[in-house]
C-alpha cells in the first residue's frame, strides 16, 4: 500500500516537472523519467533524495585488490596478468613540440627537441607550458 | 561518420515474445541495444550520464547519452561534467550503469512490470568478478531479467567475421577499443584467454592526446577544443603512418608548404576596415574643432576682461581712499580707516601697488624684467642703508633693522646667483644641442648609430639598477619575473636595515653596555631610521637622459620602439597591436595527424609502459606457447582488426609490416579489417543469441544464487555451438 502511494507521488511529481519544462526539452524526452514501469526497484527507492550516502563504489584499483588474484594459480588468466609486458623495442624519442625525431634533450626543461628553431621555442615557453608538455608523457614535476 | 546515435523510442517492444533475447553491446564509448536476430541495434548512444540542474525549475535531472547541444542551454552543466560508468574498460559505477540501462530499455520501448527477456551483454576480457556479479545483480534484482549471458565483444566480432569468411577458425583478433587494446588468439573458433594480452591505450587516449597537443599549440582557441569536436577531428584527419620516422621527416623537409597538412578554419569575422575619412569629413571635423576652440577663447577673454574690470574698480577705490586720506588730519586717520579695514597709509599704498601689478599682468603687459632687476640695484644703497654703518653708531632699533637688511640682502643675492646659474645652464644646453645637430648633419648614419648604442647602454644601466632594487644582488637574469619568498622581495638596502634592526634588538652579552661611548654608535640609528630605499629619488640623471635619447630616436628613426617598462611584456604587446587575421583562426594539423594515433603502437609516448599493437600480436603468440609451428602460421595468416580505433587509414599496412618484423622470416601474414569494426561486435552477439543452444549458455537468478561466486568467476561462454 505504502509502495503504491510512493509510486503515485513520484509519477505525479514527474508530470508536474514536465509541465514546468520547456516544450522542446519535453518533446525530445531529454530527461530520464524518475519512474519507469519496467523496473522492480526505482532509482528514488535505491538512492532516496536528501539522504547523504557515502561512496558506494570502488575504483578499478580497489576492485582488483579485492579480487585477491594472488590466491589463484598464476597460469589462470585474470584481469591483471593479461596485461601486456613492457615493449622490447627501444623507445622512439620524438620532439615534444613538433613530433619530429628528437636527437636532443634540453637539460633545463627536460624537453626533447628536434632542431635549433624548436630549441628557441622551448626556451621561450613559460614554465606552465613546459610542464604541460612534460605531463603528456608523465614527466612533469608533480607537487604533492 | 561511423559513430551515430539512434535514440528514437521503439514502438514494437510488445511484438517480441519473451523468449527473444535482448542483446546489449556495453562498450565504454557507445551503448548499443537491440533484438537477437536483427542486423542493426535498435538504440545506440554514447555511454555517458550527465546530472545537470534544470535552470527554470532548479531541479537536478538525469540526462543519458548525447543529445542535441542546442537543448542543453536549458541546463546548468557547470557543476558536473559527463560521467562514465567505466574505469578503464571495467564497469565500476553501477549507479551510472543503471541510468544507462534505464535509458536503453526505455528507448527500446520496454513496458510491463519487468524486462521479461533473456539478456546477452558484453563485458571485457577477464572482467573482475566484482563487476560481473554486480552487473548480474543489477539485471536480476532491478529489471527482473529471467536469464543472463556474458560475452566478450571482440570475440563476437571475430566469430561474426569468421562466419562471413573474413577470417579463419584459427587466428588473432586485434581489438583497439576505447580505453584498452586487446589481442585475443582463437584456436578452433574459441578464444584462448590464456594467450590474450591487454594494453591500456585506446581511442580515448588518442583523442585526449590530440586535444592536449592542439590546446598547447593554440592556447588562444583552447575553449574551442571540446572533447566532441576533437573526436570528430580525429575521425576526419588522423591516419597511421607506414613508418613514423620517415613520415615525420617528410613533413620536416616540406615545412612551410601545405603538404599533407589539413586545416580547420574557425569562424572568423574580419574586423571592420577603416576607410580613410573623406575631405568633407576632415573639413567638418576641423570646423567643429575650430568652433570649440573659439568658444573656449571667448570664455577666457570674458573672464579676463571681468577680472580687469574688477581690479580697475579696486584700484580706483584705493586711489580715492588715498586722496581722501590726504585731506584727513593725521590724528583722525585711525578712526577714518577703521571702517575700511586698513590700518595705515603704507598698507594702502602697498595694496595699491599689488593691484596695479596684477592689473598689468591681467592686461598682458610684459612686466619689464629689466626694470625689476635694475630697480633693486639702484635702490640697493638706500634699501640696505644701514649695512655699511658700524654697529656702535646705531641705536638698538637700527641694529635690529640692520640685521633685517642683512638677511634680505643675502637672500636677494642668492636669488640673483641662482638666476645667473640657470641662465648659464640654458646656454650650455643650447650649445650642446647645436653641437649634436651639427654632428647629425655631418653624418646622419653614424650619429643614429651612436645614439642607439647610447640608448642601449643607458637602458641596460637603468634596468640593472631596477633589478638590483627589486631583487637584491641576485642579478642572474633568471628570476627577472620576480622571485618568490620574503628574502627575494626585499631590496639590498631593506635587507641591510632588517639585519641592523635584528642585531640591535639582540642583547649583546651580559657585560656592561658600551653603546654610545663612541660617536659612531649613534650612526646606527640614522641607518635604520627609515626605509631609505623607497625614496625613489625622483627621476635621476640616467632616467632623464634615457627619456631624452628615446624621444630623439623616435623623432629620427621611425622603426624605433622604446622598450616598455618591463621588457618581458613586450612580445605580448606586439601581438596585441597586430590585428588578428584569418590565419590566426586556422587550426593546422600537420604531424599531429599521425602523431596521435601512433600512440597505439608506441604507448610509452603517453607514459604507458606496455607493448604496442604490433608487438602485442607477438606477445600473444608467445603466451599461447604452442609447440605447433603450423598453428602459429595459421594464427598469423588470419589476423582480424576490429574495434573503434581500427578505422584509422593505414593501420592494416602498418600492422602487416610490424608483425612481419617480429615473426620468423617467410611466415605467412595476412591482416584484414573487420567488415564493420564498430558494429560487428553487436551483430555477432545478435547472431549468437539466435542459436537454439543459446539458452544453455545463460544462467538464471536461481543459478546465480545456488552456484555462488566461484562458479560465476569461471563462467565462460562457449562461442562455437
Amino acid at each position: 500500500m505504502f509502495q503504491k502511494k510512493a509510486v503515485n507521488d513520484e509519477s505525479l511529481f514527474t508530470m508536474l516537472m514536465k509541465g514546468k519544462m520547456e516544450t522542446e526539452v519535453v518533446d525530445a524526452e531529454l530527461v530520464l523519467p524518475s519512474y519507469l514501469s519496467f523496473k522492480k526497484v526505482q532509482m528514488y527507492e535505491k538512492y532516496p533524495k536528501g539522504q547523504a550516502r557515502g561512496r558506494h563504489w570502488k575504483h578499478l584499483k580497489q576492485i582488483i585488490q579485492a579480487e585477491n588474484y594472488q590466491n589463484y594459480p598464476p597460469d589462470e588468466p585474470n584481469y591483471v596478468n593479461i596485461e601486456s609486458p613492457p615493449s622490447m623495442h627501444p623507445c622512439k624519442k620524438i620532439c615534444d613540440i613538433t613530433g619530429f625525431e628528437a636527437p636532443y634533450h634540453d637539460p633545463r626543461t627536460n624537453l626533447r627537441y628536434a632542431n635549433t628553431e624548436v630549441f628557441k621555442i622551448i626556451r621561450s615557453l613559460p614554465n606552465e607550458y613546459v610542464q604541460r608538455y612534460l605531463a603528456l608523457r608523465n614527466a612533469a614535476i608533480v607537487l604533492k | 561518420m561511423p559513430f551515430i546515435s539512434k535514440i528514437q523510442r521503439q514502438s514494437d517492444y510488445t511484438l517480441f515474445s519473451s523468449a527473444t533475447p535482448i542483446v546489449i553491446d556495453n562498450g565504454a564509448s557507445y551503448f548499443r541495444i537491440g533484438w537477437a536476430g536483427e542486423t542493426q541495434p535498435r538504440v545506440v548512444f554514447r555511454s555517458i550520464v550527465q546530472r545537470p540542474r534544470h535552470k527554470a525549475t532548479g531541479e537536478i535531472v538525469t540526462i543519458v547519452g548525447d543529445h542535441d547541444p542546442s537543448l542543453m542551454k536549458y541546463f546548468d552543466c557547470s557543476r558536473s561534467g559527463p560521467r562514465s560508468a567505466f574505469d578503464s574498460n571495467v564497469v565500476y559505477q553501477f549507479e551510472m550503469m543503471e541510468y544507462i540501462l534505464d535509458f536503453g530499455f526505455d528507448r527500446l520501448g520496454a513496458t510491463g512490470s519487468e524486462i521479461d527477456h533473456p539478456v546477452l551483454i558484453t563485458e571485457c576480457v577477464c572482467n573482475p568478478i566484482q563487476s560481473r556479479s554486480k552487473m548480474a545483480e543489477l539485471l536480476f534484482e532491478t529489471y527482473g531479467v529471467p536469464s543472463i549471458a556474458f560475452g566478450v565483444d571482440a570475440a563476437f566480432s571475430y566469430k561474426y567475421n569468421q562466419q562471413h569468411g573474413v577470417c579463419d577458425k584459427d587466428g588473432l583478433a586485434l581489438c583497439p577499443g576505447f580505453n584498452t587494446t586487446h589481442v585475443i588468439p582463437f584456436v578452433d573458433g574459441e578464444p584462448i584467454y590464456k594467450g590474450c594480452c591487454r594494453t591500456n591505450v585506446g581511442g580515448f587516449h588518442v583523442t585526449d592526446y590530440l586535444k592536449q597537443l592542439l590546446s598547447l599549440k593554440y592556447p588562444y582557441h583552447m575553449a574551442r577544443f571540446t572533447w566532441e569536436k576533437v573526436d570528430d577531428l580525429k575521425m576526419e584527419h588522423c591516419y597511421i603512418a607506414p613508418d613514423y620516422a620517415s613520415e615525420a621527416r617528410l613533413f620536416q623537409a616540406r615545412k612551410g608548404s601545405s603538404f599533407q597538412s589539413k586545416c580547420w578554419q574557425l569562424p572568423w569575422v574580419p574586423p571592420p576596415t577603416e576607410e580613410p575619412p573623406s575631405e568633407e569629413e576632415i573639413a567638418r571635423k576641423a570646423a567643429i574643432r575650430e568652433r570649440q576652440g573659439q568658444r573656449l577663447r571667448e570664455m577666457a577673454e570674458a573672464k579676463r576682461s571681468s577680472r580687469i574690470n574688477e581690479l580697475e574698480n579696486e584700484l580706483h577705490g584705493l586711489e580715492f581712499l588715498l586722496k581722501q586720506l590726504e585731506q584727513v588730519e593725521d590724528s583722525d586717520i585711525p578712526s577714518f580707516l577703521a571702517e575700511t579695514g586698513y590700518v595705515s597709509r603704507q598698507e594702502i599704498e602697498s595694496a595699491r601697488i599689488k593691484v596695479t601689478q596684477s592689473l598689468r599682468k591681467a592686461k598682458g603687459e610684459p612686466k619689464s624684467e629689466q626694470a625689476e632687476t635694475e630697480k633693486p640695484d639702484s635702490a640697493a644703497n638706500e634699501k640696505y642703508s644701514l649695512i655699511n654703518i658700524p654697529d656702535d653708531m646705531l641705536s638698538p632699533e637700527q641694529l635690529v633693522e640692520k640685521k633685517k637688511q642683512f638677511s634680505l640682502k643675502s637672500m636677494s643675492d642668492g636669488r640673483q646667483r641662482m638666476k645667473q646659474k640657470r641662465y648659464e645652464e640654458e646656454l650650455e644646453r643650447e650649445r650642446k644641442q647645436q653641437l649634436e645637430e651639427e654632428k647629425r648633419l655631418e653624418n646622419p648614419e653614424l650619429y643614429l648609430e651612436q645614439l642607439r648604442a647610447k640608448y642601449k647602454d643607458l637602458s641596460e644601466k637603468v634596468e640593472q639598477r631596477k633589478r638590483l632594487k627589486t631583487n637584491g644582488d641576485h642579478s642572474n637574469g633568471n628570476n627577472l619575473s620576480g622571485g618568490i619568498g620574503r628574502g627575494e622581495r626585499l631590496s639590498a638596502a631593506q635587507r641591510e636595515r632588517m639585519r641592523l634592526l635584528t642585531t640591535a634588538a639582540f642583547d649583546r652579552g651580559k657585560g656592561e653596555d658600551t653603546f654610545g661611548a663612541k660617536d659612531e654608535d649613534w650612526q646606527l640609528y640614522k641607518l635604520m631610521s627609515k626605509d631609505n630605499d623607497d625614496g625613489d629619488e625622483g627621476p635621476d640623471e640616467d632616467d632623464t637622459e634615457l627619456a631624452r635619447i628615446s624621444s630623439k630616436l623616435q623623432d629620427l628613426d621611425p622603426t624605433f620602439v622604446p622598450k616598455s617598462e618591463n621588457g618581458s611584456s613586450q612580445p605580448a604587446e606586439a601581438s596585441r597591436v597586430r590585428p588578428l587575421t584569418k590565419e590566426d583562426f586556422q587550426i593546422v594539423f600537420g604531424v599531429e595527424r599521425f602523431r596521435c594515433p601512433e600512440i597505439l603502437f608506441n604507448p610509452n609516448w603517453i607514459a604507458v609502459d606496455q607493448a604496442g599493437l604490433d608487438e602485442m600480436a607477438g606477445v600473444s603468440i608467445r603466451r599461447l606457447s604452442c609447440k605447433d609451428k603450423g598453428l602459429e602460421q595459421r594464427l598469423t595468416n588470419s589476423i582480424l582488426v576490429t574495434g573503434g580505433s581500427s578505422i584509422f587509414p593505414g593501420i592494416i599496412e602498418r600492422l602487416e609490416a610490424g608483425i612481419r618484423m617480429i615473426r620468423p622470416c617467410g611466415s605467412p601474414i595476412k591482416v584484414v579489417r573487420a567488415l564493420d569494426p564498430i558494429m560487428d561486435a553487436w551483430r555477432g552477439a545478435a547472431e549468437y543469441a539466435t542459436i537454439p543452444q543459446f539458452h544453455t549458455q545463460t544462467f538464471t537468478r536461481m543459478d546465480y544464487f545456488e552456484k555462488g561466486e566461484d562458479w560465476l568467476r569461471s563462467y565462460q561462454l562457449k562461442y562455437s555451438l
